[in-house]
């Protein structure tokens, strides 16, 4: 540990003691301190408990509208105001247990770091089928429409919250090493912020949960067909003509003794032309070309997807970005990694525009059990094979996502899902 | 006094500021706002040192591939070029997916955070703002500026 970090520390800890302090010397003497305004929960007309967490009434005016006008009742789809709050603070709702919440979201960590995105499904999963919150939803599609899209809203502002912003950060730090083509990031993040405005600002409040889980299911049916095609032997003939490529390549590369490193710097990208219908470019004299549309319109179709489903996202944008453009990784990764920032601000304004409520201690409650998961998930890989993994996953996505999409659009139920 | 009260007395410290009860909130906000970037960057360090090896593996694979995409552009070779540049992309998304659980372990703090301050300040209004803005209105700029501020501090540290 160097003096820099030693004295970081230091600060910190001498910090967190003077706050320790003062907090002490406050509850000590709580009469000598100032009444702030803003402090005013303080007063002993608001208790300090656990339970008030729950116990209070929902903030948000929508929100609580919609419970207002929610029928009262014990029935399914009605409020039952002699149960304790539940979600969102919802008389009668589901309330998450602490620890099943927290036990998944270590399956999603370890997924995550094991398998890859099917991480953000998994998540996607927990909120809708396995905390009951869209069952709860579901039941409230004909007694009180309000109150059950404003569930949903908060289901998909979860998911989304919980995925997309770790996509987001992890992007940031490719936007920060500026590898990114300029007008190709313009034209990907105009597309970003119609499809993130577009698909946050038309749904909000207006889609029920039984239609959202057919979409989510829809996606999920696409992904699992995606990855077992990549089990076939068509989708593996794919693979192996660049596997082989780039190995022969590889022999060639070494054989010539010039395996050094290359400066990014003096890439060699050139652009010669860029019009509404036509970029041309070249690297190192090679030529490649693409129409610009199609990554605008591809911005539009993803980030749209990812701020309705809250999967997707960066996940979807450098593949897409790569096999459209042929642009190096590198480059590829840094330009998405705009649209991928201007995706998730847009979304969080559109968000907090809206008044969508968010159960912010699950959220946090299940980021530190992504935490811990992901901590597990290298641990535990080298006992599991990866072929075996994908395969298990194949099968769940597949079951999941035709459930999803049978219950959602035509009311028919799968066991277990 | 029960854990949670005990949380709540820490947590509300900086709100009792002596003087206009809205400088109090601010300076409140932005306390806990640049602790909670703060133990989310330590949290975040945690977990990049337990994925160390499998992170170098992953991204040393995505660096490998780029490198050798670049070299067959150099060299004319489009056909190597893409079959090293498709397989760059598939590292990249394993470093991706890696990179959740960093990105969970830095933001749980500020989750923990604004769950309190909706809770605390629940009813109460948002000094300088519309009606129905809570208090992640002023949390976000604040953190986001503390995040940016501390990875500004690690490059620099980085680059010594």
């Amino acid at each position: 540990m160097n003096r820099r970090q030693l004295l970081a520390i230091t600060v910190a800890s001498l910090a967190m003691c003077l706050w320790l302090g003062v907090a002490v010397a406050q509850q000590a003497a709580p009469a000598a301190a100032p009444v702030a305004e803003a402090a005013k929960a303080v007063d002993a007309a608001k208790p300090v408990e656990a339970a008030k967490a729950v116990e209070g009434a929902p903030k948000a005016s929508k929100l609580a509208d919609a419970i207002a006008k929610a029928p009262r009742g014990v029935e399914p789809g009605m409020i039952d105001e002699t149960k304790p709050a539940g979600f969102l603070g919802i008389p009668g709702a589901p309330s998450v247990n602490p620890i099943l919440a927290f036990c998944w979201a270590v399956w999603v960590g370890w997924i995550f770091s094991t398998v890859g995105a099917f991480g953000g499904v998994m998540a996607g999963v927990g909120h809708m089928s396995v905390f009951g919150f869209g069952s709860y939803a579901g039941g409230l599609k004909k007694t009180a429409p309000d109150l059950g899209k404003i569930v949903t809203d908060s289901i998909k502002a979860s998911n989304q919250f919980l995925v997309g912003t770790s996509a987001a950060i992890s992007s940031f730090n490719y936007l920060k090493m500026k590898r990114l083509v300029l007008p190709l990031a313009i034209s990907l993040g105009l597309g970003s912020l119609l499809g993130a405005y577009g698909a946050a600002a038309l749904s909000a409040g207006k889609l029920d949960f039984k239609s959202y889980q057919g979409y989510f299911g829809l996606f999920v049916l696409v992904l699992g067909c995606w990855l077992f095609y990549e089990t076939t032997p068509a989708g593996q003939a794919k693979k192996k003509t660049a596997k082989e490529a780039a190995r022969a390549f590889e022999d060639a590369v070494k054989k010539q003794r010039c395996g050094e490193a290359v400066d990014e710097c003096k890439l060699g990208l050139q652009i010669n032309k860029f019009t509404a219908s036509t970029c041309e470019f070249t690297f190192y004299g090679v030529p490649f070309h693409f129409n610009p549309l199609i990554p605008f319109l591809g911005g539009i179709v993803i980030s749209a997807v990812a701020a309705f489903l809250g999967v997707g996202g960066g996940f979807l944008l450098v593949p897409f970005l790569t096999s459209v453009t042929q642009l190096p990784m590198y480059l590829a990764a840094g330009t998405s990694a705009l649209a991928v920032l201007v995706s998730m601000i847009t979304s969080i304004i559109t968000l907090m525009s809206k008044g969508t409520p968010i159960e912010w201690s699950l959220i946090g409650l299940e980021l530190v059990g992504i935490t811990v998961g992901s901590i597990v998930g290298p641990m535990t890989s080298k006992y599991l094979s990866d072929a075996l993994m994908k395969r298990i996953f194949i099968v769940l996505s597949l079951y999941i996502g035709t459930g999803y999409l049978l219950a959602g659009f035509y009311g028919i139920k799968i066991p277990g899902v | 006094m029960t854990p949670f009260q005990a949380l709540d007395a820490i947590l509300i410290t900086p709100f009792q500021l002596p003087g206009p009860p809205e400088a109090g909130f601010l300076f409140g906000v932005s306390v806990l706002a640049l602790a909670s970037a703060v133990l989310g960057w330590a949290c975040k360090a945690l977990v990049a040192r337990a994925h160390r090896t499998r992170r170098q593996r992953e991204e040393g694979e995505a660096a490998k591939r780029s490198d050798l995409s670049l070299q067959a552009l150099k060299a004319k070779d489009k056909k190597a070029y893409l079959a090293q540049n498709h397989l760059a992309q598939e590292a990249y998304g394993n470093t991706l997916a890696l990179s959740a659980g960093r990105a969970a372990a830095l933001l749980w703090p500020a989750c923990a955070i604004l769950t309190w301050l909706s809770w605390r300040f629940d009813g109460v209004p948002m000094p300088f703002l519309w009606k129905s803005a809570g208090p992640l209105a002023f949390f976000l700029p604040v953190y986001v500026a503390a995040l940016w501020g501390i990875s500004r501090l690690m490059r620099n540290e980085k680059r010594q």
